[in-house]
């Protein structure tokens, strides 16, 4: 048990201990860990995200969830870094995030893991996640011995520590999405993004995966954002749903007061079943 | 398990000790130092091929850490080189500036300029390809600027330097543990990088660019600063030419003189590796010398040497044909069973 703990302690590090400055500007007092005010995405005359604003409280797992085309991964891929809002300000723990690069949101405790695997597949698994683990948030570069350390624990987590030694290209899909998993929590986040990590899984893997990214946050405190289109797995795990369509927020609440939502049943299946 | 090609263990060196990660450095500081003694120092003519080599070598060392290890085409090793080398010229001909300072000079500027277009290929983001046509640009500028301005460099009849260690030629021998003592340096200078946080860094954004921002690799930084190492080394290896000749001219620095060896030699050696621009460069000049009456035949084998390497031996020949020989010695005693 004990050395449970101390893992899990080596996992949080030093992005468990940073403290930063609340915004003491926020209503009621209480700071979210994310905001997002007003985002807004055009790419040419086309509108990917438009207005989209709204806040997850630390240690809250929230999906974001909607049609083909809704704009739910160019809203993860702007938290990242990756694409540069149009406009709106996106803020982690009262600090702006929006208008860095990825290696800056990732340093300031957002990690992402993507639908397609982003991993370097000329090193090994164990290589993977030291990378994760050396140039992780807040803590400058860790040694190499260090980040080796903290990357044997995150393999530890996500159960790839039996492949430490072998080739990425040797994982399947779904273990691939495990050491993304792993390499993004060897660097310590406040806030992972999930993009449709469980598309394209079989149900053993997608229960897998929903029992990996519940105790991200139990037992890591690490908080979740996550796009999903398997259903069954936000139902099962998130606490709050925000559905997008068209670029815009069209419900915000618990996954089962959604998912009766009227326009949420529209904007999936059309209005004629509704009728 | 593991039935693919091995991948590099980057820590594989560390794992070992760090002492350990130098023995191939120590063991080719040891041949190069020792092989005159048994083989050349009697050939004044052989000698003046190891000079050669050498000193392709450590250009090479440079364009492998700028090339090799972060993408970045640098198609301006011999403006680079030639920054460094003219500058002695300049300083210690007008200036009249003690030889030391020239080489020192002529580094820094070559530095500066190198790391000047590795931040202009950052900011604008530009490719392998684009990256290489500008830096080509800036190579094809600098011979014509060479040449224009005839009252300090001599224009197209040269320059002689003074001060320089004309000794050192007159000797070869001198020359080859001058250049010798360089690239050992250089080659500890890249074990070094390699075996730090900066050659995780270069692995990762050379394996995937966007995968190794989002695991927090300042890119655009880590190019940088390998262009401004790769460049110094590179515009001091000019310097110390024009230190050990004694003369340079347009030519001595001209693309097709230094940037199609030394791409050639790196391809062959091995893209990213620690010894491969040495056993390439060593190849090379023999290779080169054996193609000397063959005129512009030459520069048509170095371009099929290049297409060949590039599409069938991505990794460097020499690599590939070490994995061979390695997957066949783990074949025979899988067979001996």
């Amino acid at each position: 048990m004990w050395a449970q703990q101390a893992r899990r302690a080596l996992l949080r590090g030093p992005s468990a201990h940073r403290q930063v400055a609340p915004d003491q500007s926020a209503a009621g007092g209480i700071v979210p860990l994310l905001q997002a005010e007003a985002i807004t995405k055009h790419f040419g005359n086309v509108f990917a995200v438009e207005d989209v604003t709204f806040r997850v409280g630390d240690g809250e797992i929230v999906a974001v969830v909607g049609p083909n085309g809704a704009g739910k991964s160019t809203l993860l891929k702007m938290i990242a870094g990756l694409e540069r809002p149009t406009s709106g300000q996106v803020r982690l723990a009262g600090r702006l995030v929006h208008a860095r690069v990825p290696h800056q949101v990732r340093r300031q405790g957002i990690s992402i893991v993507m639908q397609t695997p982003l991993t370097f597949t000329s090193m090994t698994v164990l290589d993977n996640a030291t990378l994760g683990a050396m140039f992780g948030p807040g803590h400058g570069v860790l040694t190499e011995r260090r980040a080796r350390q903290r990357a044997a624990d995150s393999l530890a987590f996500v159960g790839l520590a039996q492949r430490a030694d072998d080739p990425v290209a040797s994982l399947n899909l779904h273990q691939q999405r495990f050491l993304e998993l792993a390499k993004a929590l060897a660097g310590g986040p406040r806030l992972l993004l999930l993009d449709e990590v469980m598309a394209g899984l079989n149900e053993t893997e997608i229960a897998a995966s929903v029992q990996i990214v519940r105790s991200v946050r139990d037992e890591l405190g690490v908080t979740i954002l996550w796009v999903e289109h398997v259903m069954s797995a936000v139902i099962e795990l998130a606490e709050r749903v925000i559905v997008l369509n068209f670029g815009k927020v069209l419900a915000e609440g618990t996954p089962k007061a959604v998912m009766r939502h009227p326009e949420v049943i529209d904007a999936y299946l059309g209005k004629a079943h509704i009728a | 398990m593991t039935s693919g090609p091995l991948p590099r263990r980057l820590g594989t060196v560390v794992a070992g000790g760090r002492g350990r990660a130098f023995l191939p450095v120590v063991g080719a500081a040891a041949v190069i130092l020792v092989i005159p003694q048994i083989w050349f120092a009697g050939s004044e003519y052989t000698t003046g091929l190891a000079v050669q080599a050498l000193e392709f070598a450590a250009y090479a060392v440079g364009f492998n850490l700028i090339f090799g290890s972060t993408n970045q085409l640098f198609l301006c090793v011999g403006a680079l080189a030639g920054l460094g080398g003219y500058a002695t010229g300049i300083l210690s001909d007008h200036a009249s500036l003690p030889i030391w300072v020239g080489i020192a000079v002529g580094t820094a500027v070559a530095a500066g300029v190198g790391g000047l277009l590795s931040w202009i290929a950052v900011r604008r983001s530009l490719g392998v390809i684009f990256t290489g046509i500008v830096t080509l640009a800036f190579s094809l500028g600098f011979q014509d600027l060479l040449l224009g301005q005839e009252h300090l460099t001599g224009g197209s009849t040269g320059q002689v330097v003074n001060g320089a260690a004309v000794s050192l030629a007159d000797t070869r021998l001198g020359g080859y543990y001058l250049f010798a003592a360089v690239v050992i340096a250089f080659l500890v200078v890249f074990r070094v990088l390699q075996i730090s946080h900066v050659g995780w860094a270069f692995r990762a954004l050379r394996d995937d660019e966007t995968a190794a921002e989002l695991a927090g690799v300042n890119v655009a930084r880590y190019r940088i600063y390998a262009a401004l190492v790769g460049s110094a080394m590179i515009g001091l290896t000019g310097a110390l030419y024009a230190y050990s000749d004694g003369f340079i001219s347009p030519p001595v620095f001209a693309f097709d003189q230094i940037d199609v060896k030394v791409l050639v030699l790196v391809a062959f050696g091995g893209l990213g590796t620690l010894l491969g621009p040495l056993i390439g460069a060593v190849v090379f000049a023999f290779v080169d010398n054996a193609l000397v009456n063959s005129g512009q035949v030459r520069e048509l084998i170095y371009g099929a040497i290049v297409v060949v390497i590039f599409l069938s031996f991505r990794g460097g020949f020499v690599p590939a044909v070490v994995n061979l020989a390695g997957g066949l010695a783990r074949q025979r005693p899988a067979q001996g069973e």
